[in-house]
C-alpha cells in the first residue's frame, strides 16, 4: 500500500524553525517588565526549617518579593500522590526549594537568594532503601504510608517449590543500577503571567500540559479554568518533564506581585530539581533444567523512590511485570518495592522501570548458558517468547512475537564471537 | 563598563558593556537574537556556538570585553526560509532535527567546517561536531546531513 503517508517520506514542519534557530524555547520569550525569580534550594537531604530570614535579600535595590512556604495557598503536587511541597518547610532531599526570590534582574535575583538565611534543624537522613524499608524506620510520609514502602506488586505464577526439585543449575546474583539524569539539552525555563481576564497563562516546555494546568491551578486555589498552560518548544524530556518543575513557582510569583514572572534553571539548578532514574537493587535467583529451559525464577527488585512518589508506583510495576524479560518461565515469584528515602526524587525515565531489569535477567541467560555448557544464543533461542507464550502475569500471547526470527536473523552475525567467550 | 565595537551577521554595533559579561548574554539580551542557547554555561554542549572571526567557540565562555573588532555569525545570519544554506536544507532533508535546542550550534559547526573544507572525511566531520552535543539521539543523522550538504556543494 502506498499512500501520501504510509510509505512516503515526510519532512518534519518544525525542522525549518529549528534550523533558523527561529523556535521559541521557554528561555527565548520575554514580556516588558517582567521579574525574575531565582529559587533557594535546601543543601540538606533531611531537615526541618526552623526559620527563614529574608531581611538582608529585602533590603537589595530591586527585589520585589521572597516567598516561603506559608505563601503557597495548597502546598502540594505530585504526578500520582501531591506528596510534594511548592516550597517546602519540612525537607526530604537535597535540592527541594525552600523559598523563591522574586526581582527587577536576574543578577538581583540570584544575589538576593545568597543573602536569605535559613536556620534548618537537620534531621539524620537514610539514603539506603534496604534500611529505609524497615518496619522500625519512620516514614518520610506518614500520610500516605506508615512505613517507607510506597508500594509493593507481588507476582506469582505456579510453585517455585517445584521449579527449584526440576532445576539442574541454579544461578543466583545481585544486580545494582544507578541514578540517571535525563540531561535534557534545554534546562527548565518559564514565563508566567495574569492575563486582563486575571487568568493565569504559563508559558513552559513540558510533557504534561494538562496535568500541568490542573497542578498549578490546585495550588494557586484557582479554577482550572483559570489556567492557561502554553507549551513552547521542549528541547528534549525523556520524562523528566512529566513533573512539575518551575511552574507553579514562577505563577505564585506571578500572582503575588501582579508582574510577570521569567525563571531558567542553571544546568546546575536543573540537575538538583528534576526526578532520576530509579536506581534499583535486584536480587535474581534462576533456575534452568538440564535442556536449557528455564524453570524457576524468584526476583525481588527494590527501587529507589527518593524523597517523592512521583511515578514510581507504575515505574516499579513496570519493573515486576518485565522482570522474567523475554523468557517463558513457568514457576515464578516476584516482588518489586518502591522505597521512600532522602535521595533525589525518582520518576519517568525512557523504559520507565523496564530498562533496569535487563541487566539482571540477561546476565542471569549468560551465566546460566555457561553453567549449562550452551551459548548465549541456544539459551535464548530455548526459552523466548512465541506466539501461545503465557507470561508471568497470565498474559497469553497471541500474535506479533518475533523474537525467535530475529535471534535466527541476526545468528549469524554474532555467533562465532559469543561462542568464543 | 567598557565600549565595544563588533559585528554581528554584517551589522556592526558599538555597545556599552559590563567586561565580565557574557557574549551569549550580550546576544540574547542586548541584540535579541535568541537562537543562541544556553544548555549547560560551561562549555560542554556546544548549544551557545557562535563563529567568532573563522572559528566556532562556545559563546557562553567568550567575554563581551574579548569580541572588540571581532565579526561574529550566529544562526540568524545563515541562511533563510527563502534560501537555506546547504547544511540547513540537508539537516531538514536527512530529518537530523529532533527537539532542536542543539541544531543552531549543529549547524554553525557544520557550516564553519565545510567553509574551510568542502571536503571532509567522515573523521573531520566527526571532530568538528565533537563539540556539540545532542541528547536526543540524533548523531548518525547529523553526520549524515553534513556529508550529504559537503555531496551537494560538490556539484
Amino acid at each position: 500500500m502506498k499512500t501520501d503517508v504510509v510509505g512516503s517520506r515526510v519532512l518534519r514542519e518544525d525542522s525549518w524553525g529549528k534550523v533558523f534557530g527561529q523556535t521559541k524555547f521557554p528561555a527565548d520569550v520575554n514580556l516588558p517588565n517582567q521579574l525574575y525569580g531565582v529559587v533557594v534550594r535546601s543543601p540538606h537531604p533531611h531537615a526541618r526549617i526552623l526559620s527563614i530570614n529574608s531581611e538582608e535579600a529585602m533590603k537589595l535595590a530591586g527585589v520585589a518579593a521572597v516567598l516561603t512556604a506559608k505563601d503557597v495557598p495548597h502546598n502540594s503536587h505530585g504526578v500520582l500522590f501531591r506528596d510534594q511541597p511548592v516550597i517546602a518547610d519540612y525537607v526530604r532531599m537535597v535540592g527541594d526549594p525552600v523559598a523563591v526570590v522574586g526581582a527587577e534582574t536576574m543578577e538581583i535575583a540570584r544575589e538576593a537568594a545568597e543573602r536569605i538565611r535559613v536556620d534548618y534543624e537537620i534531621l539524620p537522613p537514610i539514603f539506603d532503601p534496604e534500611e529505609a524499608m524497615k518496619p522500625e524506620v519512620p516514614s518520610l510520609h506518614p500520610e500516605l504510608q506508615p512505613t517507607n514502602v510506597l508500594y509493593h506488586l507481588p507476582i506469582r505464577r505456579g510453585s517455585l517449590e517445584e521449579g527449584w526439585v526440576k532445576s539442574d543449575v541454579v544461578v543466583e546474583q545481585v544486580y545494582k543500577t544507578p541514578h540517571v539524569d535525563h540531561a535534557f539539552l534545554q534546562p527548565e525555563a518559564v514565563l508566567a503571567y495574569l492575563d486582563e481576564r486575571g487568568h493565569m497563562v504559563v508559558q513552559t516546555a513540558t510533557q504534561y500540559a494538562h496535568y500541568d494546568r490542573g497542578e498549578i491551578a490546585h495550588a494557586l486555589g484557582f479554577r482550572y479554568s483559570q489556567v492557561q498552560v502554553k507549551t513552547l518548544a521542549v528541547g528534549g524530556a525523556f520524562g523528566g518533564r512529566e513533573d512539575i518543575s518551575l511552574q507553579i513557582i514562577a505563577a505564585l510569583l506571578a500572582l503575588k506581585t501582579q508582574r510577570a514572572v521569567k525563571m531558567e534553571n542553571t544546568r546546575e539548578e536543573s540537575f538538583y530539581s528534576h526526578s532520576k532514574r530509579h536506581p534499583m537493587t535486584m536480587y535474581y535467583k534462576t533456575g534452568a533444567a538440564r535442556d536449557g529451559k528455564l524453570v524457576a525464577l524468584q526476583a525481588k527488585i527494590i527501587g529507589d523512590a527518593g524523597a517523592y512518589a512521583s511515578w514510581s508506583v507504575n515505574v516499579l510495576r513496570k519493573s515486576a511485570v518485565h522482570a522474567t524479560g523475554p523468557y517463558a518461565i513457568p514457576n515464578v515469584e516476584i516482588d518489586s518495592f518502591a522505597v521512600f528515602t532522602n535521595n533525589p526524587f525518582t520518576g519517568a525515565m525512557r523504559g520507565f522501570g523496564a530498562a533496569q531489569t535487563v541487566l539482571a535477567y540477561e546476565s542471569q541467560m549468560d551465566l546460566l548458558a555457561k553453567k549449562l555448557g550452551i551459548s548465549p544464543l541456544e539459551i535464548r533461542l530455548r526459552n523466548c517468547f512465541q506466539v501461545g507464550s503465557i507470561t508471568a502475569t497470565g498474559q497469553e500471547l497471541t500474535s506479533s512475537v518475533p523474537l525467535d526470527q530475529c535471534l535466527a536473523k541476526i545468528a549469524p552475525y554474532f555467533r562465532s564471537e559469543v561462542e568464543t567467550l | 563598563m567598557i565600549t565595544i565595537e563588533f559585528s554581528v551577521n554584517d551589522k556592526t554595533y558599538v555597545l556599552e558593556v559590563d567586561p565580565r559579561e557574557r557574549l551569549l548574554d550580550v546576544l540574547r539580551n542586548r541584540l535579541g537574537l535568541m537562537g543562541t542557547k544556553e544548555g549547560c554555561g560551561e562549555g560542554e554542549c556546544g548549544a551557545c556556538t557562535v563563529i567568532l572571526d573563522g572559528k566556532t567557540v562556545n559563546s557562553c565562555l567568550i567575554l563581551a570585553g574579548q569580541v572588540h573588532n571581532s565579526v561574529i555569525t550566529t544562526i540568524e545570519g545563515v541562511g533563510n526560509r527563502q534560501s537555506p544554506h546547504p547544511v540547513q536544507k540537508a539537516f531538514v532533508e536527512v530529518g537530523a532535527v529532533q527537539c532542536g535546542f542543539c541544531t543552531p550550534g549543529m549547524v554553525l559547526s557544520a557550516k564553519n567546517l565545510l567553509d574551510k573544507n568542502p571536503h571532509p572525511s567522515d573523521e573531520e566531520i566527526g571532530v568538528a561536531l565533537s563539540g556539540n552535543l545532542c541528547r536526543c539521539t540524533g548523531y548518525d543523522k547529523i553526520l549524515r546531513a553534513v556529508k550529504l550538504a559537503a555531496e551537494e556543494g560538490k556539484q
